[in-house]
Parts: structure tokens; sequence; C-alpha cells
């Protein structure tokens, strides 16, 4: 204790600082840098769970860079990407920018489009699973069939399969980013809009070189944000094609899957260890790239 | 360069009335100040004078043209707002070229009105940097710059130096006051700041809760104050108000009387103001008497708190040989500076 009591104030502070900062520390190092770490060793490694593990340098990715799976998943992946961030990105804003300026059952709305955002994954794949059967069961293809259109094969295309996965999986999200979006509008002072208003420019101009600018932390935030999460899309896939998961023929199928099937279908530790790698390099490049690309100072 | 005027202006949100029936001539070239504390209703009337906020009732012209239902881009009116409204990721240049997006004439012009502009305001070398790199002052500089690009019939403040610490806000006020000397356009000017209002006005209006109070020149609502509102309000440190009685030929107040003729009943309240200025610590004797409890030195003047029968009123005294605390002091004021005020308030001629 006379320790502690003849610290500075300063010296003290720490002390306290690392106190607090301990916990999340061991918490860090134990369930996220220790199997990351252990997942790079992993990668040149053969292992089948149960037997000893074994190098084999760099065969994992020699495997992989022959695979015509991965590069199909690695391809899919960056589909659901590059659809789906941009899409979602422009429906959440177009939305926010309405719904920001509407009173009546304001609450209400905002409610509306948060709810799938705080539903379960499983359960919002499985109805929407329904809605894409054929008739007499699904309620798109019944619609379809009353108006006297053909059916579409939904989840039973390759074509049409990933689009059908995609939408739900904006859909959900889609409350999420709404509410930031608000959050982002709310933050500019009503007084630039009069400002504009009384100079007369055009609700364009104000839109484009006013609301946009300013909105470009939260941009930046959601652009990040969104990517990580269509990189790493799984669940969605999953429940939307259990019976032949990533199917028709791999046309849904994304890395997270892939490596999922690789561990715990195939046993192939080591060469899922090097999908991760993999996967993790991708995550990493690509928000460094738009944060590097975006954040640049206006 | 424009007249405004208002005719029984109103303003209702739902059932709750904030402006009750207002009627202004603001001149040509007029610097017009709105001056009133919070609540009072001037930013709303400024507001809706630029067609911001709906007009409820009456009716608002600007060069004699009705505007109630003009946008705001089309009453040729700029405005400045408290908070500058200046866009953080433009340039000075920029910002202030905004105001011109909409106007027809080529870029170069343009360009050289922007020029002109900065120079005016003595922002040339500052004109591509980002208002972040600016000093309070010259980002409102750059607000100003904005409304006069456009050379407009009339500029609206919204209290646009409320956010400067002292010595800028002086600074400002005197640069402002330039500014409408040089260009001599119509300015309606709303402040909460007395100083800023007699300092900058050609006519003060006072206002409180909705209402006008008085419409006159800083000499005017200084010395002729229309009630006990405007006495209080105009005038730091503030007007001395004593309650008194109709006696005689005069006033009694703290059991002395008072000369001056009031025309109210025998016997009726009446309130006495006399400015701190004119109320004299003086050693003959005097209108009142009474002790001093506080004393304030300001260098050339020392103000003197004195409690004169059970009331405390202000006074000056002599800054190089102040009395002492504690003392008993006579107090005397001349005739012709007592404000006489009747009991709804009004004040008595």
């Amino acid at each position: 204790m006379a320790v502690y009591r003849n610290l500075s104030i300063r010296q003290k502070q720490v002390v306290w600082a690392w106190g607090f900062l301990a916990l999340p520390i061991v918490f860090y190092c134990v369930i996220r840098f220790y199997p990351t770490l252990n997942a790079i060793i992993l990668s040149f490694q053969s292992w089948n769970l149960l037997g000893p593990r074994e190098w084999v340098g760099f065969d994992n990715y020699v495997k992989l860079w022959h695979d015509p799976v991965f590069w199909k998943a690695f391809r899919n992946t960056f589909v659901y990407l590059i659809l789906g961030t941009p899409i979602s990105l422009v429906l959440s804003f177009l939305i926010a920018y309405q719904l920001d300026k509407t009173r009546l059952l304001h609450g209400t709305l905002r409610a509306l489009y948060f709810l799938p955002f705080l539903t379960s994954t499983v359960a919002m794949a499985w109805v929407w699973r329904w809605f894409y059967q054929p008739v007499p069961i699904g309620l798109f293809n019944n619609f379809l069939a009353s108006m006297g259109f053909a059916q579409v094969d939904f989840l039973n295309s390759t074509t049409n399969a990933l689009p059908s996965i995609l939408l739900p999986a904006i859909w959900a999200g889609l409350g999420f980013q709404i509410i930031i979006f608000m959050a982002g509008l709310r933050a500019i002072p009503t007084s630039y809009y009069e400002a504009a208003r009384i100079d007369g420019v055009s609700s364009w101009t104000i839109m484009s070189e006013i609301t946009l600018p300013l909105l470009k932390p939260t941009i930046v935030f959601l652009v990040v944000f969104s990517s990580i999460g269509f990189l790493r899309i799984f669940d969605q896939v999953f429940n939307m094609t259990t019976n032949n998961p990533g199917g028709p023929l791999d046309s849904t199928k994304p890395l997270v899957l892939m490596i999922y099937q690789t561990a715990f279908s195939s046993f192939d530790m080591g060469y899922a260890a090097a999908q991760t790698v993999v996967l993790f390099g991708i995550l990493l490049v690509v928000s460094l790239v738009q944060l590097r690309v975006l954040k640049e100072k206006p | 360069m424009a007249t405004v005027s208002l005719r029984n202006l109103t303003k209702a949100y739902g059932k709750t009335r904030v402006l009750h029936g207002l009627n202004l001539e603001i001149g040509d070239g007029e610097f017009v100040v709105f001056v009133g504390p919070s609540g009072c209703g001037k930013s709303t009337t400024l507001r809706m004078i630029a067609g911001l906020e709906e007009v409820s009732g009456g009716e608002i012209s600007i060069g004699g043209q009705v505007v109630n239902h003009l946008e705001p881009k089309d009453r040729d009116i700029a405005m400045v707002f408290q908070n500058y409204a200046i866009y953080p990721h433009m340039t000075v240049r920029k910002n202030i070229g905004f105001g011109l997006r909409r106007a027809k004439m080529p870029k170069a012009d343009k360009e050289k009105r922007i020029e002109e502009v900065g120079a005016m305001l003595s922002m040339t070398e500052y004109l591509d940097r980002k208002p972040a790199q600016l000093s309070g002052g010259q980002r409102q500089r750059v607000a100003i710059g904005r409304a006069m690009v456009r050379d407009p019939a009339v500029f609206l403040f919204d209290e646009p130096l409320s956010n400067l610490d002292a010595q800028l806000r002086s600074q400002m006020r005197l640069e402002i006051k330039k500014l409408h000397q040089r260009v001599n356009t119509t300015i309606i000017f709303v402040t909460h700041d007395q100083v800023e209002a007699m300092t900058m006005a050609d006519r003060i209006v006072i206002m409180k809760d909705g209402h006008i109070q008085q419409v006159g020149t800083p000499a005017e609502v200084f010395h002729k104050p229309a009630n006990i509102f405007v006495a209080q309000f105009i005038g730091a440190p503030s007007m001395n108000l004593l309650e008194g009685r109709a006696k005689g030929q005069g006033v009694e107040v703290a059991g002395r009387k008072i000369a001056r003729a009031t025309g109210v009943a025998e016997g009726a309240a009446v309130t006495v103001g006399i400015r701190p200025d004119d109320l004299l610590v003086t050693e003959e004797a005097g209108s009142f008497e009474g002790r001093i409890t506080v004393l304030e030195p300001l260098g050339s003047e020392t103000l003197a708190y004195v409690d004169i029968g059970g009331q405390e009123v202000v006074a000056r005294a002599d800054g190089r040989n102040p009395p002492a605390l504690g003392a008993v002091v006579q107090l005397s004021v001349a005739p012709e500076n007592l404000h006489l005020f009747g009991a709804d308030g009004k004040a008595i001629r």
C-alpha cells in the first residue's frame, strides 16, 4: 500500500487505467489474437482435427490456387460485395433522406425499417426461401402465375440464385444503415439548408454540394461496415440452400461457406485455415483501400 | 435597396400566438435593430421577413411588393445566421460564390465580384482557405461576404455577433456599421444585446412577448422610454425604479417629496425611474439620503449601491474621491431627469 501511496497522481492514473484495461486485453489475446495466429500457422499444416498436425509448407496455398471451387467462391464473394454495398447504401440513403422529412408516423416507419435488423437471420432466410418456392407454395411464383406470367426459378437457377439470396441480405441490413444515415442527416445544421434556400440554389445542388459532402464520415463508416458484412456473408446462403449448401453448382457459394465446408464436412483443417488467411487478407486490403480512398481530407 | 413594411403581422404555432399584430415601416437604406429578451419574437419576425417561416396573418412587403407567398430566393434578401452557416467543406471563395450560383452572369464576372467582396472585407488573402483555418471573426466576415455578393435589397442579420468574444464583437459591430455606411442597403438586425442595438441602429425596435414596446432612435428610447420595460431594458446599469405616490404638485418617494407635476390623481401609485448616471452622490442636501452598501469602482467613476428607506438604488460617485463604504450620503437628481410611470407601466409625460 505504501508503494501505491508514494506514486504521483499520473502514475496512479496509469495503474488504474491498466487495471481496467487488463480484462479486455486478456480477452483479446485469448479470443482474437491467439486463434488468428494459430490459424496462420495451421494454414501451413495438414490436420484432420484428431490426428497430429504435420507441416506441409505452402501445399495448402498451391492447392487453393488450382482449386476451381475456390475461384468460383472468390468471384461470388465479390459479386455479393460489389452489388450489395452500393445497392444497400443508395437505398438506405434514399429512405433515410425521405424519412427525415416525414413527420407523419415517423417513429412507426423507422421501427418498421429497423425490425428486420432485429430478426434472426435464420428465420428470415427460411421465410424468404418459402417466398421463392414454385407454385403452389411460393408467394412470388403464385403471384406471377395469377397474373399470367411464367414461373421464375429463383433458388434453382445458377443465374438467379445469387441475386435471390442477396436481396433479403440487403433488406435485413437496411434498417441499421437507415438509422446511421438519419443520425448523420440530423447532425447537419438546418441553417445550412436555410442559407441555401435564401441563395435559391436547386435541390440537386443542395444534395450534391451540401448534404452528401457533409455526410462523408457517415458514408465512409457505412461503406466499410457493409463491405465487411457482405464479404463475410454466410448464414443467408447456408440457410436458403441447405439441401445443397452454396448451390446450385456452387453458384451462390461465398468464401466463408467454402471454409466451413472444408473444415467441418471434409475435416481438412489446414486447407480451411489457408482459405481463412486469404479471406482475412482480402478483408484487410478492401477495408484499407476504402478508408484510403474515401477518407481523403476534404 | 428597398423599404420593408409589416402590417398587422401575426404568427401562431398551433394555438400559441407568438406575434400579436406588428406594424412597422422601415425606410430605404435604414439600419433597424430588433432587440428584446429571448422569446420576444424578434428572430421569428426576421425569419418571416426572410421567408423561412410562414406568415400566419397580416402582410409583409419588400420594396412595395407583398411577399407573403414568395420563396426566400425571390424576395431579394440575404441573411447572415447566428452560427454563420458557412459550409465547412468549401473554401472561402466557394462559400462566397455560393450566393451567385443562381445569378445569370458570366463566370469571369462572378469571379470578379467575389474578389471585390473579398477585398471589401479584407479577406483577399484568405479566399482559398477552408473555414476551419479561419478565426471566429473571419468566419463571420465570410458569412457577411456571402450575403453581400448578391447585392440584395435587404440584409437580414440574426444575432450574428453572439458567438464572438467581447473584444471581437465590438470590432465587428463597428465593421458592420461602416459597411452599412458604404453600401447603404436596408439592414434589419436582430440582437438581445441592448449595447449592440444602441451603437448600431438608426432606429431601435424593442420587443417583448410578441408586442412592439417602442420604436425610436437610440436617443429617443434612452431618454424617453415609453414604458417601464423599455426603461429597464435599455441602458446599463439598469434604471433605478422607486415606488411612490402622487402628492400635491409632485411625487412622494421614501418619505421625501420630489418636485415634478404628474397630472395623475392625488394618492395614485407612481413609479419613479432614475438612471444611475443621473443620480449623483453629493455633499450638500439632495433628494434622498441613504447608506452605501456596495461600491463598484470603474475607474472614471464609481457606482455606489445605496439603501434608501429599504429600496436599493445605484448612484454615480466620483472615481477619484469615492465615498466610503457604509457612509450615509446624499443623492441628488435634476427634476428633468426623472422618469415617471403610471400604475399601468406607461410613461407619464
